[in-house]
Protein backbone atom coordinates (compact mmCIF):
# COMPACT_ATOMS: atom_id res chain seq x y z
CA UNK A 1 0.00 0.00 0.00
CA UNK A 2 2.78 2.51 0.87
CA UNK A 3 4.72 1.34 -1.94
CA UNK A 4 2.33 2.24 -3.97
CA UNK A 5 1.46 5.37 -2.98
CA UNK A 6 5.02 6.32 -3.29
CA UNK A 7 4.86 5.04 -6.67
CA UNK A 8 2.42 7.49 -7.76
CA UNK A 9 3.77 10.17 -5.90
CA UNK A 10 6.95 9.75 -7.48
CA UNK A 11 5.19 9.28 -11.13
CA UNK A 12 3.14 12.78 -11.08
CA UNK A 13 6.46 14.71 -9.65
CA UNK A 14 8.15 13.06 -12.53
CA UNK A 15 5.48 13.73 -14.84
CA UNK A 16 5.26 17.81 -13.33
CA UNK A 17 9.07 18.11 -14.34
CA UNK A 18 8.74 16.49 -17.66
CA UNK A 19 5.48 19.68 -18.16
CA UNK A 20 7.97 22.39 -16.58
CA UNK A 21 10.58 21.53 -19.13
CA UNK A 22 8.05 21.54 -22.32
CA UNK A 23 6.89 24.59 -20.85
CA UNK A 24 10.66 26.35 -20.32
CA UNK A 25 11.05 24.79 -23.95
CA UNK A 26 7.93 26.22 -25.65
CA UNK A 27 8.50 29.74 -23.70
CA UNK A 28 12.45 29.74 -24.64
CA UNK A 29 10.83 28.93 -28.29
CA UNK A 30 8.12 31.67 -28.36
CA UNK A 31 10.76 34.40 -27.01
CA UNK A 32 12.82 33.02 -30.37
CA UNK A 33 9.73 33.79 -32.77
CA UNK A 34 8.66 36.81 -31.03
CA UNK A 35 12.42 38.25 -31.81
CA UNK A 36 12.90 36.39 -35.00
CA UNK A 37 9.59 38.97 -35.85
CA UNK A 38 10.90 41.58 -34.63
CA UNK A 39 13.70 41.34 -36.48
CA UNK A 40 11.66 41.24 -39.92
CA UNK A 41 9.83 44.06 -39.39
CA UNK A 42 13.02 46.24 -38.68
CA UNK A 43 13.61 44.61 -42.34
CA UNK A 44 10.64 45.55 -43.67
CA UNK A 45 11.25 49.15 -42.36
CA UNK A 46 14.44 49.13 -43.52
CA UNK A 47 13.57 48.60 -47.19
CA UNK A 48 10.94 50.85 -46.72
CA UNK A 49 13.33 53.65 -45.88
CA UNK A 50 15.82 52.68 -48.70
CA UNK A 51 12.89 53.55 -50.91
CA UNK A 52 12.15 56.87 -49.22
CA UNK A 53 15.63 58.01 -49.02
CA UNK A 54 15.62 57.64 -53.29
CA UNK A 55 13.05 59.87 -53.73
CA UNK A 56 14.27 63.68 -53.16
CA UNK A 57 16.98 62.47 -55.65
CA UNK A 58 14.48 60.72 -58.09
CA UNK A 59 12.56 64.21 -57.65
CA UNK A 60 15.65 66.31 -58.20
CA UNK A 61 16.45 64.28 -61.16
CA UNK A 62 13.35 64.46 -62.95
CA UNK A 63 12.25 68.04 -61.95
CA UNK A 64 15.70 69.46 -63.82
CA UNK A 65 14.27 67.46 -67.39
CA UNK A 66 12.63 70.58 -69.31
CA UNK A 67 9.16 70.79 -68.68
CA UNK A 68 8.69 67.82 -66.68
CA UNK A 69 4.67 67.13 -65.93
CA UNK A 70 4.34 68.81 -62.43
CA UNK A 71 1.14 67.10 -60.90
CA UNK A 72 2.93 64.01 -60.72
CA UNK A 73 5.99 65.01 -59.04
CA UNK A 74 3.74 67.01 -56.85
CA UNK A 75 2.31 63.78 -55.60
CA UNK A 76 5.28 61.85 -55.54
CA UNK A 77 6.19 64.37 -53.13
CA UNK A 78 3.33 64.45 -51.06
CA UNK A 79 2.97 60.52 -50.74
CA UNK A 80 6.60 61.23 -49.50
CA UNK A 81 5.25 63.03 -46.54
CA UNK A 82 2.13 61.04 -45.93
CA UNK A 83 4.44 58.06 -44.99
CA UNK A 84 6.17 59.96 -42.64
CA UNK A 85 3.78 60.84 -40.91
CA UNK A 86 2.31 56.60 -40.61
CA UNK A 87 5.60 55.97 -38.41
CA UNK A 88 5.27 52.58 -36.31
CA UNK A 89 7.71 51.42 -34.08
CA UNK A 90 10.63 49.74 -35.74
CA UNK A 91 11.77 47.48 -33.40
CA UNK A 92 8.74 45.63 -32.72
CA UNK A 93 6.53 43.60 -34.87
CA UNK A 94 2.77 45.76 -34.86
CA UNK A 95 0.39 44.15 -33.13
CA UNK A 96 -2.99 46.53 -34.10
CA UNK A 97 -3.51 44.75 -37.91
CA UNK A 98 -5.45 48.95 -38.35
CA UNK A 99 -2.29 50.40 -37.60
CA UNK A 100 -0.60 48.00 -39.87
CA UNK A 101 -3.27 48.65 -42.68
CA UNK A 102 -2.67 52.29 -42.27
CA UNK A 103 1.01 51.81 -42.80
CA UNK A 104 0.60 49.98 -45.55
CA UNK A 105 -1.94 52.47 -47.49
CA UNK A 106 0.39 55.02 -46.96
CA UNK A 107 3.10 53.12 -48.35
CA UNK A 108 0.92 51.98 -51.12
CA UNK A 109 -0.27 55.31 -51.75
CA UNK A 110 3.56 55.95 -52.31
CA UNK A 111 4.30 52.83 -54.51
CA UNK A 112 1.60 54.65 -57.02
CA UNK A 113 2.76 57.69 -57.22
CA UNK A 114 5.97 56.74 -58.22
CA UNK A 115 4.74 53.76 -60.35
CA UNK A 116 2.65 56.87 -61.99
CA UNK A 117 5.70 58.95 -62.42
CA UNK A 118 7.84 56.47 -63.96
CA UNK A 119 4.85 55.89 -66.53
CA UNK A 120 4.49 59.41 -67.18
CA UNK A 121 8.73 59.77 -67.63
CA UNK A 122 8.32 57.24 -71.33
CA UNK A 123 7.02 60.78 -72.77
CA UNK A 124 10.39 62.08 -71.92
CA UNK A 125 12.65 60.43 -73.89
CA UNK A 126 15.56 62.70 -72.98
CA UNK A 127 15.24 62.40 -69.55
CA UNK A 128 15.24 58.84 -69.65
CA UNK A 129 18.42 58.41 -71.66
CA UNK A 130 20.54 60.39 -69.09
CA UNK A 131 22.11 58.08 -66.78
CA UNK A 132 21.21 59.34 -63.76
CA UNK A 133 17.55 58.50 -64.46
CA UNK A 134 18.81 55.12 -65.80
CA UNK A 135 20.66 54.29 -62.26
CA UNK A 136 17.51 55.92 -60.03
CA UNK A 137 15.05 53.26 -62.21
CA UNK A 138 17.21 50.54 -61.45
CA UNK A 139 17.51 51.78 -57.85
CA UNK A 140 13.81 52.14 -57.64
CA UNK A 141 13.29 48.43 -58.88
CA UNK A 142 15.80 46.82 -56.73
CA UNK A 143 13.82 48.22 -53.92
CA UNK A 144 10.94 47.08 -54.58
CA UNK A 145 11.84 43.69 -55.02
CA UNK A 146 13.30 44.20 -51.75
CA UNK A 147 10.30 45.60 -50.25
CA UNK A 148 8.54 42.54 -51.76
CA UNK A 149 11.37 39.89 -50.33
CA UNK A 150 11.18 41.36 -46.68
CA UNK A 151 7.31 41.97 -46.25
CA UNK A 152 6.94 38.02 -47.69
CA UNK A 153 9.92 37.43 -44.68
CA UNK A 154 7.90 39.21 -42.00
CA UNK A 155 4.89 37.22 -42.70
CA UNK A 156 5.83 34.06 -42.68
CA UNK A 157 7.04 34.54 -39.36
CA UNK A 158 4.82 36.27 -38.25
CA UNK A 159 2.64 33.47 -39.21
CA UNK A 160 5.19 31.02 -36.72
CA UNK A 161 4.89 32.64 -33.83
CA UNK A 162 1.40 33.36 -34.34
CA UNK A 163 0.64 29.37 -35.17
CA UNK A 164 2.85 28.44 -32.03
CA UNK A 165 0.92 31.06 -30.06
CA UNK A 166 -2.85 29.34 -31.05
CA UNK A 167 -1.09 25.89 -30.38
CA UNK A 168 -1.34 23.54 -26.82
CA UNK A 169 0.84 23.94 -24.55
CA UNK A 170 2.42 26.95 -25.86
CA UNK A 171 -1.14 28.46 -25.58
CA UNK A 172 -0.85 29.01 -21.93
CA UNK A 173 2.13 30.28 -21.90
CA UNK A 174 0.59 32.96 -24.05
CA UNK A 175 -1.64 34.25 -21.26
CA UNK A 176 0.55 33.86 -18.12
CA UNK A 177 3.51 35.82 -19.97
CA UNK A 178 1.51 38.16 -22.64
CA UNK A 179 2.36 37.17 -25.89
CA UNK A 180 0.50 38.26 -28.61
CA UNK A 181 0.03 37.72 -31.92
CA UNK A 182 1.29 40.22 -34.39
CA UNK A 183 -0.69 41.36 -37.76
CA UNK A 184 0.41 40.11 -40.85
CA UNK A 185 0.42 42.18 -44.29
CA UNK A 186 -2.19 41.94 -47.06
CA UNK A 187 -1.14 40.87 -49.85
CA UNK A 188 -4.40 41.85 -52.10
CA UNK A 189 -5.12 45.33 -50.45
CA UNK A 190 -5.68 46.59 -54.33
CA UNK A 191 -3.68 49.61 -54.13
CA UNK A 192 -0.90 48.20 -52.17
CA UNK A 193 0.17 45.98 -55.39
CA UNK A 194 3.80 46.36 -56.18
CA UNK A 195 4.26 48.86 -59.09
CA UNK A 196 5.13 46.62 -61.95
CA UNK A 197 8.48 48.57 -62.12
CA UNK A 198 9.70 46.70 -65.04
CA UNK A 199 11.72 48.25 -67.36
CA UNK A 200 12.99 47.79 -71.05
CA UNK A 201 15.62 49.85 -71.90
CA UNK A 202 16.45 47.64 -74.37
CA UNK A 203 13.39 48.43 -76.88
CA UNK A 204 13.30 51.86 -76.87
CA UNK A 205 9.73 52.89 -77.68
CA UNK A 206 9.16 55.39 -80.03
CA UNK A 207 7.56 58.49 -77.95
CA UNK A 208 8.38 61.84 -80.26
CA UNK A 209 9.57 64.22 -78.39
CA UNK A 210 6.83 66.75 -79.95
CA UNK A 211 4.07 65.00 -78.31
CA UNK A 212 6.02 65.11 -75.09
CA UNK A 213 5.91 68.96 -74.93
CA UNK A 214 2.39 68.97 -76.19
CA UNK A 215 1.31 67.78 -72.74
CA UNK A 216 0.57 69.90 -70.28
CA UNK B 1 9.56 27.73 -46.85
CA UNK B 2 8.12 30.76 -48.14
CA UNK B 3 4.69 30.07 -48.42
CA UNK B 4 2.54 27.61 -46.60
CA UNK B 5 -0.79 26.86 -48.56
CA UNK B 6 -4.00 26.63 -46.09
CA UNK B 7 -5.28 23.81 -47.85
CA UNK B 8 -2.02 21.78 -47.43
CA UNK B 9 -2.66 22.57 -43.48
CA UNK B 10 -6.39 21.86 -43.58
CA UNK B 11 -5.50 18.22 -45.37
CA UNK B 12 -3.21 17.94 -42.68
CA UNK B 13 -6.07 18.10 -40.05
CA UNK B 14 -8.39 15.94 -42.13
CA UNK B 15 -5.68 13.63 -42.20
CA UNK B 16 -4.64 13.76 -38.68
CA UNK B 17 -8.24 13.79 -37.16
CA UNK B 18 -9.78 10.78 -38.64
CA UNK B 19 -9.12 7.44 -37.48
CA UNK B 20 -10.19 4.71 -40.19
CA UNK B 21 -8.38 3.82 -42.43
CA UNK B 22 -10.32 5.06 -45.47
CA UNK B 23 -10.85 8.25 -44.37
CA UNK B 24 -7.04 8.30 -43.75
CA UNK B 25 -6.60 7.90 -47.37
CA UNK B 26 -8.80 10.66 -48.54
CA UNK B 27 -7.16 12.99 -46.01
CA UNK B 28 -3.67 11.91 -47.29
CA UNK B 29 -5.13 12.83 -50.76
CA UNK B 30 -6.82 15.81 -49.65
CA UNK B 31 -3.16 16.66 -48.66
CA UNK B 32 -1.71 15.91 -51.47
CA UNK B 33 -4.42 17.37 -53.92
CA UNK B 34 -3.52 20.02 -51.66
CA UNK B 35 0.17 20.01 -52.12
CA UNK B 36 -0.26 19.73 -55.68
CA UNK B 37 -2.09 23.01 -56.14
CA UNK B 38 0.27 24.82 -53.58
CA UNK B 39 2.92 23.86 -56.27
CA UNK B 40 1.37 23.69 -59.91
CA UNK B 41 2.07 27.03 -60.96
CA UNK B 42 6.26 27.21 -59.78
CA UNK B 43 8.91 24.92 -59.97
CA UNK B 44 12.29 25.69 -58.52
CA UNK B 45 14.74 23.60 -60.11
CA UNK B 46 17.22 21.53 -58.21
CA UNK B 47 20.29 22.67 -56.71
CA UNK B 48 22.93 22.50 -58.82
CA UNK B 49 26.16 20.89 -58.73
CA UNK B 50 28.40 22.82 -60.50
CA UNK B 51 29.58 26.68 -61.05
CA UNK B 52 27.94 27.14 -64.54
CA UNK B 53 25.32 25.56 -64.97
CA UNK B 54 24.24 25.09 -68.85
CA UNK B 55 21.28 23.24 -68.99
CA UNK B 56 20.24 24.48 -72.57
CA UNK B 57 23.34 23.40 -74.34
CA UNK B 58 24.26 26.51 -76.16
CA UNK B 59 28.00 26.85 -74.36
CA UNK B 60 30.88 25.10 -75.69
CA UNK B 61 31.80 21.90 -73.34
CA UNK B 62 35.47 24.15 -73.39
CA UNK B 63 33.81 27.34 -72.69
CA UNK B 64 31.92 25.50 -69.34
CA UNK B 65 34.86 23.92 -68.15
CA UNK B 66 36.79 27.25 -68.09
CA UNK B 67 34.11 29.50 -66.57
CA UNK B 68 33.42 26.55 -64.08
CA UNK B 69 37.23 26.31 -63.09
CA UNK B 70 37.32 30.19 -62.54
CA UNK B 71 34.35 30.47 -60.45
CA UNK B 72 35.67 27.57 -58.74
CA UNK B 73 38.70 29.30 -57.83
CA UNK B 74 37.02 32.78 -57.03
CA UNK B 75 35.50 30.54 -54.48
CA UNK B 76 38.77 29.41 -53.48
CA UNK B 77 40.35 33.78 -53.41
CA UNK B 78 37.52 34.88 -51.77
CA UNK B 79 34.84 32.56 -50.19
CA UNK B 80 32.13 34.09 -52.80
CA UNK B 81 30.16 31.85 -54.27
CA UNK B 82 29.22 32.99 -58.07
CA UNK B 83 26.72 30.63 -59.99
CA UNK B 84 25.65 30.50 -63.54
CA UNK B 85 22.58 28.57 -64.80
CA UNK B 86 20.90 28.83 -68.31
CA UNK B 87 17.33 27.17 -68.56
CA UNK B 88 15.44 27.18 -71.87
CA UNK B 89 11.74 27.92 -69.78
CA UNK B 90 10.79 29.87 -66.57
CA UNK B 91 8.69 27.99 -65.08
CA UNK B 92 6.47 29.97 -63.04
CA UNK B 93 4.00 32.26 -63.26
CA UNK B 94 5.71 35.05 -61.49
CA UNK B 95 8.04 37.65 -62.76
CA UNK B 96 11.31 36.95 -63.41
CA UNK B 97 12.33 39.34 -60.46
CA UNK B 98 10.50 37.23 -57.83
CA UNK B 99 11.35 33.49 -58.86
CA UNK B 100 15.28 34.07 -59.50
CA UNK B 101 15.10 35.86 -56.23
CA UNK B 102 13.30 32.24 -55.04
CA UNK B 103 15.71 30.22 -56.77
CA UNK B 104 18.66 32.27 -55.53
CA UNK B 105 17.24 31.62 -51.93
CA UNK B 106 16.28 28.03 -51.96
CA UNK B 107 19.67 26.77 -53.68
CA UNK B 108 21.63 28.72 -50.39
CA UNK B 109 24.49 30.14 -52.57
CA UNK B 110 27.19 32.02 -51.11
CA UNK B 111 28.30 31.66 -47.31
CA UNK B 112 25.82 31.38 -44.33
CA UNK B 113 27.42 34.10 -42.29
CA UNK B 114 28.59 36.30 -45.40
CA UNK B 115 25.66 35.46 -47.22
CA UNK B 116 27.85 35.90 -50.22
CA UNK B 117 26.39 34.65 -53.14
CA UNK B 118 25.47 35.98 -56.38
CA UNK B 119 23.01 33.81 -59.22
CA UNK B 120 22.97 34.50 -62.67
CA UNK B 121 19.88 33.14 -64.16
CA UNK B 122 19.00 33.27 -68.19
CA UNK B 123 15.78 31.64 -69.55
CA UNK B 124 16.49 31.85 -73.03
CA UNK B 125 13.25 31.03 -74.16
CA UNK B 126 11.57 34.03 -72.11
CA UNK B 127 15.00 36.28 -73.51
CA UNK B 128 14.89 37.01 -69.92
CA UNK B 129 18.01 37.00 -67.49
CA UNK B 130 18.21 37.91 -63.71
CA UNK B 131 21.36 38.58 -61.51
CA UNK B 132 20.21 37.81 -57.96
CA UNK B 133 22.89 39.36 -55.29
CA UNK B 134 23.15 38.00 -52.00
CA UNK B 135 22.59 40.08 -49.04
CA UNK B 136 26.29 40.33 -48.08
CA UNK B 137 27.41 41.89 -51.88
CA UNK B 138 24.66 44.31 -52.22
CA UNK B 139 27.56 47.00 -51.25
CA UNK B 140 30.14 45.61 -53.69
CA UNK B 141 27.54 45.05 -56.65
CA UNK B 142 24.96 47.34 -56.03
CA UNK B 143 21.87 47.30 -58.40
CA UNK B 144 23.26 50.28 -60.54
CA UNK B 145 25.94 47.59 -61.50
CA UNK B 146 23.82 44.56 -61.61
CA UNK B 147 22.15 46.41 -64.16
CA UNK B 148 24.68 47.94 -66.07
CA UNK B 149 26.47 44.25 -66.02
CA UNK B 150 23.36 42.71 -67.23
CA UNK B 151 21.92 45.42 -69.99
CA UNK B 152 25.32 47.42 -71.04
CA UNK B 153 27.40 44.00 -71.10
CA UNK B 154 25.75 40.74 -71.35
CA UNK B 155 22.63 41.71 -73.39
CA UNK B 156 24.46 43.45 -75.93
CA UNK B 157 25.87 39.54 -76.64
CA UNK B 158 22.42 37.59 -76.40
CA UNK B 159 20.88 40.27 -78.82
CA UNK B 160 22.99 38.92 -81.22
CA UNK B 161 23.13 34.93 -80.44
CA UNK B 162 25.97 35.34 -78.65
CA UNK B 163 25.46 33.68 -75.41
CA UNK B 164 28.98 32.25 -74.73
CA UNK B 165 30.04 35.66 -74.76
CA UNK B 166 27.44 37.37 -73.15
CA UNK B 167 28.07 34.82 -69.86
CA UNK B 168 31.88 35.31 -70.00
CA UNK B 169 31.65 39.07 -69.49
CA UNK B 170 29.06 39.22 -67.20
CA UNK B 171 31.07 36.28 -64.99
CA UNK B 172 34.10 38.28 -65.28
CA UNK B 173 32.32 41.75 -64.56
CA UNK B 174 30.67 40.28 -61.87
CA UNK B 175 33.84 38.97 -60.07
CA UNK B 176 35.69 42.23 -61.30
CA UNK B 177 33.15 44.08 -59.12
CA UNK B 178 32.94 41.67 -55.91
CA UNK B 179 36.49 40.90 -55.70
CA UNK B 180 37.95 42.15 -52.04
CA UNK B 181 35.18 42.32 -49.93
CA UNK B 182 35.83 39.13 -48.94
CA UNK B 183 38.64 37.21 -48.13
CA UNK B 184 38.69 33.40 -49.43
CA UNK B 185 40.62 30.03 -47.09
CA UNK B 186 42.27 28.93 -50.53
CA UNK B 187 39.59 26.29 -50.90
CA UNK B 188 36.30 25.76 -51.64
CA UNK B 189 33.03 24.09 -50.01
CA UNK B 190 32.67 21.23 -51.40
CA UNK B 191 37.19 20.36 -51.01
CA UNK B 192 36.87 21.47 -47.22
CA UNK B 193 33.84 19.59 -46.57
CA UNK B 194 35.53 16.64 -48.22
CA UNK B 195 38.66 17.10 -46.54
CA UNK B 196 37.27 17.42 -43.28
CA UNK B 197 34.75 14.56 -43.78
CA UNK B 198 37.95 12.55 -44.27
CA UNK B 199 40.66 13.91 -41.07
CA UNK B 200 37.66 13.43 -38.89
CA UNK B 201 37.22 10.02 -40.07
CA UNK B 202 41.15 9.61 -39.59
CA UNK B 203 40.56 10.65 -36.26
CA UNK B 204 37.82 8.35 -35.34
CA UNK B 205 39.66 5.49 -36.27
CA UNK B 206 42.67 6.60 -34.54
CA UNK B 207 40.58 6.96 -31.75
CA UNK B 208 38.69 3.16 -31.74
CA UNK B 209 42.37 2.06 -32.88
CA UNK B 210 44.10 3.13 -29.42
CA UNK B 211 41.07 2.29 -27.34
CA UNK B 212 41.47 -0.90 -29.32
CA UNK B 213 45.17 -1.45 -28.47
CA UNK B 214 44.32 -0.55 -24.82
CA UNK B 215 41.51 -2.41 -24.13
CA UNK B 216 43.64 -5.57 -25.70
CA UNK B 217 46.28 -4.51 -23.41
CA UNK B 218 44.16 -4.75 -20.28
CA UNK B 219 42.62 -7.96 -21.34
CA UNK B 220 45.87 -9.62 -21.38
CA UNK B 221 46.72 -8.12 -17.74
CA UNK B 222 43.16 -9.64 -16.47
CA UNK B 223 42.71 -12.38 -18.66
CA UNK B 224 39.22 -11.17 -20.14
CA UNK B 225 40.40 -12.23 -23.88
CA UNK B 226 37.18 -13.48 -24.48
CA UNK B 227 35.45 -10.47 -23.99
CA UNK B 228 37.94 -8.31 -26.26
CA UNK B 229 38.34 -10.84 -29.04
CA UNK B 230 34.70 -10.66 -29.65
CA UNK B 231 34.14 -6.94 -29.84
CA UNK B 232 37.56 -6.37 -31.53
CA UNK B 233 36.53 -7.16 -35.11
CA UNK B 234 33.73 -5.77 -34.82
CA UNK B 235 34.75 -2.06 -33.71
CA UNK B 236 37.78 -2.19 -36.36
CA UNK B 237 35.40 -2.85 -39.11
CA UNK B 238 32.60 -0.99 -38.53
CA UNK B 239 35.03 2.23 -37.88
CA UNK B 240 37.44 1.40 -41.01
CA UNK B 241 35.45 1.47 -43.43
CA UNK B 242 33.58 4.62 -42.42
CA UNK B 243 36.93 6.30 -42.57
CA UNK B 244 37.48 4.90 -45.58
CA UNK B 245 34.40 6.56 -47.34
CA UNK B 246 34.87 9.97 -46.37
CA UNK B 247 38.12 9.63 -47.76
CA UNK B 248 36.37 8.54 -50.96
CA UNK B 249 34.12 11.21 -51.02
CA UNK B 250 36.77 13.99 -50.86
CA UNK B 251 38.31 12.67 -54.23
CA UNK B 252 34.71 14.52 -55.90
CA UNK B 253 35.31 18.04 -54.63
CA UNK B 254 37.38 19.34 -57.07
CA UNK B 255 35.42 21.89 -59.53
CA UNK B 256 32.21 21.06 -58.00
CA UNK B 257 29.56 23.40 -56.06
CA UNK B 258 28.58 22.95 -52.52
CA UNK B 259 25.98 25.63 -51.31
CA UNK B 260 27.26 27.55 -47.87
CA UNK B 261 24.04 28.72 -46.77
CA UNK B 262 23.62 32.00 -48.42
CA UNK B 263 20.52 34.22 -48.45
CA UNK B 264 18.92 36.86 -50.92
CA UNK B 265 16.93 39.76 -50.33
CA UNK B 266 15.77 40.51 -53.76
CA UNK B 267 18.95 42.72 -54.56
CA UNK B 268 20.75 42.89 -57.89
CA UNK B 269 18.90 43.54 -61.75
CA UNK B 270 16.29 41.24 -63.94
CA UNK B 271 15.07 41.97 -67.11
CA UNK B 272 14.76 40.79 -70.83
CA UNK B 273 16.72 41.42 -73.97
Amino acid sequence: MKVSIFKIGTSLLGLAAIFSLSGCNSYNRLVILEQNANKKWADVQSVYQRRADLIPNLVNTVAGSANFEKSTLTEVTNARASVGRVQLDPNKAPEDAEQLKKFQAAQGQLSNALSRLLVVSENYPQLRATEAFQNLQAQLEGTENRISVERNNYNSAVQDLNTALERFPTNMLNKMFGFKPRAFFQAEAGSEKAPTVNFNFGSPTPAPAATAASTP
Amino acid sequence: MPQRNPSVRAGLAVSLGIATTRTLYLGVLALFAGAFVARGAEVIPPKPDRYFNDYAGVVSPGVAERLNTQLAQFERDTSDQVLVAVYRKMQSDSSIEDYSQRIAQAWQVGQKEKRNGVVLLVFLDDRKASIQVGYGLEGALPDITAYDIRERHMNPHFRKGDYEGGLSEAVDLICKAIRGEYKGSGRTNAESRGDNGGTIGLLVFLFVLVIFLLAVRASRRFGGYRYTGGGGPFVSGNWGSGGGWSSGSSGGGFGSFSSGGGSFGGGGSSGSW
